[in-house]
């Protein structure tokens, strides 16, 4: 009885699970990032951050980003799926952010530790962003794209900053 | 320890030109083992201390030792599971002897070593080495259907996905190699071209015992046996006519989770097997024949397996007998390579299906056929000589059909032995003896290959006082498409101390060290194919791994009158291991190939515990290993654990008998693997191993009916990257023996 009360506790939990890379309660965006290229050294995290128009400054690459504090995303694996809560709404630009080791400020100095790592392209054109719709109460999957360790750009290839 | 050997050849040549001598003043002792309820004791030991005559039983309880010398003789009787019985017998000059012998029931006593032991001397005692035997009883209590399940749930034994692991020895590389070697009835049966271990050679319902032999092993078996060595013991041909029917029935568990479902009805899986024999004292045989058919657990399983076996014996003359056996099994099994990634199939908004494969493997399925014929010659020469002769061939064949390719490979064992055991004088014991072994492969991945080995091997037991030191050496020789001969020296020492004084059953302390090697596989060496989506090249420059271990361990005396531990604390040191390594090769290609890139390390402690606090109704068990590995890469000063090792390995067990009625259950668990190895490049999703299985019988005459409930819980877990573990299985399996 002894050995059978201890496997029963041990074997109730942490098996294999479904693992949904959109929860059905999100609302948001979700879908898989594909990493390539070498890790930097220096990485501290990647993360994901929509915008719901273009950015057209270091400002507004600061400041307009949803969410307001985002999550990170493993980037050891070759794949990973994330999920991103967001308001209801219409997105311009979903980005993922490399960062390096040191202290964000929340202010444009903030740029100099992050680098555009890659973004969501639009299916038909593949250079420029995609636009992405997350519905009433209900989430935008597949927004899947790559991330490249190795074509790390910085945010002026995108905003200007003064 | 040199020395030893080598003192051991002189003796061996010198007792065997003192031939005949002694034949004369001998005779042969007989009779039956029966237990207390006078039900014959079958596989129970008859042996003449300080000499090399010893018999088993057979399915009747009988036994036939012949060339006993003439006068007052001590012999012992013992099997697993009974008190070993001690007496002195009266031999007349050039007649028979009848001794009768009781055994009674004791489940802690220690079980005889023989078969593991067959090329170690010893006195009828424990080794200095840990072995852990898994009896036909236990076969029988656990139902298992398959010879890898009946040796999963042994102490310090972890199978990953088909590769055995002795004390974290093997790892995990796909069918590439093992360090573990498999032995059949003494034999070697590893792969000649992969040194993998085909464990469907044989059906279990063949199978009598297994015994495993943990550590290097290398001393006396050479190459394979870094790791240990694994024995399948084969039913043995009793007297008379014998027949046993066996068929099982199952089906597996639906996934736990309707997102993972894959089909609309539950899977099934079944299998027959026959076996027929008769046998008198001279002449005997048996021939066996089994189908298993199973649908699997996952998507595209589906598995067919047939088999043949027969086994013959001669007793040429009183003081020698011939032995022939042999086995054919074809398989056609599908190959779920990998499960599905997200977007790999139709994932239902997953991250992954482990019950489905990736569509682009839809419709891959390997065929396989493998066989083998041994021969051996056995010549009780006195009873201080004994002289073994064996033959074997060993042979491989599969077809890997893939989408985009057909894969091949044809590999072939060729092996002969010679040995001779001495006593030439009761407290010392020599085995001495030659191996050769030729292998050759022929296949589109591996190329056309052959390997050679030539062995010479030498061990001698001494007795001093209560210590029995054991010591010797195999010296090896190799060559690899005629090349070049590399040679390679594994010596061995060793040494027991009984605890107390009760002689056989007391407590035994025993440390040894050795030194192993394994030398890569043709399959290693020369390997061409894909996987995972990289191109895997050749490393013909592979040099062979090498380890010492070490080894201390203790047997107890029965504790609380209830219980015996059996501890032991082990350290290999190895150097050379082989493992995958990615390579880029500029600008963008990617290449896996195996290198020697690592010197490694396994620690740890394997104990267990076995416990009759009801005797002969309930029998618990406990086994657990602790495994601490390190690994470091030549050139790099940082470390890291070994792949596919697990820190904690447990097992537990507990049976309860009553009348025709029998009840059990088993827990397994191990620790999340620290590493796996291709980090990054495969999905690195791993969990603990917690599983729980039950177990039912009843038992009417020649009638046994078997229940089994392996992984009760439906505890959804995997052992190697992107492969699912089976699900709950439920078996019912019926026996009827005549």
């Amino acid at each position: 009885m002894l050995w059978l009360c201890l496997a029963v506790v041990a074997g109730c939990s942490g098996d294999l699970e479904p693992e949904p890379i959109c929860a059905p309660t999100l609302v948001g965006v979700c879908g898989t990032l594909r990493f390539r290229g070498a890790i930097p050294d220096s990485t501290d995290n990647v993360f994901i951050a929509a915008y719901a128009t273009f950015p057209q400054t270091c400002n507004d690459l600061i400041n307009n980003r949803q969410p307001f504090i985002p999550s990170s995303v493993p980037y050891t694996d070759s794949v990973a799926p994330y999920s991103v809560e967001l308001s209801p709404g219409t997105y311009e630009w979903v980005v993922a952010v490399w960062k390096k080791v040191g202290n964000l400020t929340l202010s444009p100095a903030d740029t100099a530790l992050l680098r555009v790592a890659g973004y969501y392209r639009a299916f038909i054109d593949t250079m420029s962003p995609g636009q992405v719709t997350v519905p009433t109460g209900a989430y935008a999957g597949d927004i899947d794209f790559f991330v490249d360790f190795d074509n790390l750009r910085p945010a002026t290839d995108f905003v200007t900053c003064t | 320890m040199y020395v030893i050997g080598n003192r051991g050849w002189g003796l061996g040549i010198g007792v065997l030109l003192l031939l005949g001598s002694e034949a004369q003043a001998q005779g042969v002792l007989r009779g039956t083992v029966r237990d207390t309820q006078g039900v014959p004791v079958r596989g129970a030991s008859v042996v003449v201390p300080g000499t090399t005559l010893s018999a088993r039983t057979g399915l009747d309880g009988r036994y036939r030792v012949a060339n006993v010398p003439a006068g007052l003789v001590r012999v012992h009787a013992a099997a697993i599971g009974y008190a070993r019985v001690d007496t002195t017998v009266a031999i007349p000059l050039g007649d028979s002897t009848t001794v009768e012998f009781t055994l009674s029931f004791a489940p802690l006593s220690l079980p005889p070593v023989d078969v593991i032991s067959g090329k170690v001397p010893h006195f009828g005692d424990r080794p200095a080495t840990s072995v852990t035997q898994v009896t036909e009883r236990d076969l029988d209590r656990r139902a298992v259907s398959t010879v890898d399940e009946a040796i999963d749930h042994a102490p310090g034994v972890q199978f990953v996905n088909g590769q055995v692991n002795l004390r974290g020895s093997t790892g995990y590389v796909q069918g590439l190699n093992s360090r573990v070697l498999m032995t059949v009835d003494g034999v070697p049966m590893n792969q000649g071209d992969r040194g993998g271990i085909n464990w469907d050679l044989l059906a279990v319902d063949d199978i009598e015992s297994v015994e495993i032999l943990k550590g290097a092993g290398s001393s006396l078996y050479g190459s394979a046996a870094f790791g240990g060595v694994v024995n399948l013991t084969t039913r043995d041909v009793p007297s008379g006519v014998h027949a046993r029917v066996r068929l099982t029935g199952g089906m597996y568990a639906d996934p736990p989770h309707a997102i993972w479902r894959f089909r609309d009805r539950a899977g099934l899986h079944g299998s027959a097997d026959f076996s027929a024999s008769y046998g008198n004292e001279v002449l005997g045989g048996r021939i066996s024949a089994g189908d298993r058919h199973s649908e699997g657990y996952r998507e595209q399983d589906q598995q067919d397996h047939l088999h043949f076996a027969g086994k013959g014996r001669w007793q040429l003359a009183p003081n020698t007998r011939v032995d022939l056996s042999g086995s054919w099994a074809v398989d056609r099994y599908d190959v779920p390579l990998s499960w599905c990634s997200r977007g790999e199939c139709d994932d239902r908004g997953q991250v992954f299906q482990p019950f489905k494969v990736d569509t682009t493997e839809l419709g891959a399925r390997t065929d396989s056929r493998k066989g083998y014929l041994a021969a051996q010659v056995r010549q009780t020469v006195s009873p201080k000589l004994v002289w073994v002769a064996r033959g074997s061939w060993l042979r491989t064949h599969f077809v890997d059909v893939r989408r985009s390719t057909t894969e091949f490979g044809v590999g072939n064992r060729f092996g002969a032995e010679a040995r001779v055991e001495a006593h030439p004088e009761p407290s010392r014991t020599v085995v001495v003896g030659a191996e050769a072994t030729f292998a050759d492969v022929d296949s589109d991945i591996f190329g056309t290959h052959s390997q050679s080995e030539f062995a010479a091997y030498g061990q001698s037991d001494q007795r001093v006082g209560p210590l029995r030191v054991s010591g010797g050496a195999r010296l090896d020789f190799m060559a690899v498409d005629g090349g070049s001969l590399t040679a390679f020296v594994s010596p061995r020492v060793g040494l027991t101390l009984p605890t107390d004084r009760r002689e056989g059953d007391g407590g035994l302390l025993r440390a040894s060290v050795g030194r192993g090697f394994r030398s890569p596989t043709m399959a290693e060496r020369f390997v061409r194919t894909v996987a995972l989506g990289f191109q895997i090249v050749p490393n013909p420059t592979l040099r062979p791994e090498t380890a010492w271990s070490f080894e201390i361990g203790h047997i107890s005396a029965p504790l609380l009158r209830f219980m015996r531990l059996d501890a032991a604390l082990f350290w290999t040191e190895a150097r050379d291991l082989i493992e995958p390594q990615v390579l880029l090769i500029p600008p963008d290609t990617v290449v896996i190939q195996l290198q020697n890139v690592v010197r490694a390390r396994i620690a740890g402690v394997d104990a267990s515990v076995i416990a009759a606090p009801i005797p002969e109704r309930l029998i618990a068990t406990l086994g657990y290993t602790f495994l601490a590995t390190r690994r470091s890469l030549a050139g790099d000063s940082t470390h890291g654990p070994l792949a596919f090792r697990p820190r904690h390995l447990l097992t537990l067990g507990a049976d309860y008998r009553l009348g025709v009625f029998g009840v059990g259950a088993d827990v397994r668990f191990a620790s999340r693997p620290e590493r796996i190895e291709l980090e990054g490049f495969v999905d690195e999703r791993r969990v603990p191993v917690r599983v729980l299985d039950l177990r039912g019988s009843w038992r009417h005459g020649p009638v046994e009916i078997r229940v089994l409930a392996a992984n009760v819980l439906n505890y959804i877990y995997n052992l190697v990257p992107e492969t699912l573990a089976p699900v709950r299985t439920i078996t019912v399996t019926g026996v009827w023996s005549h």
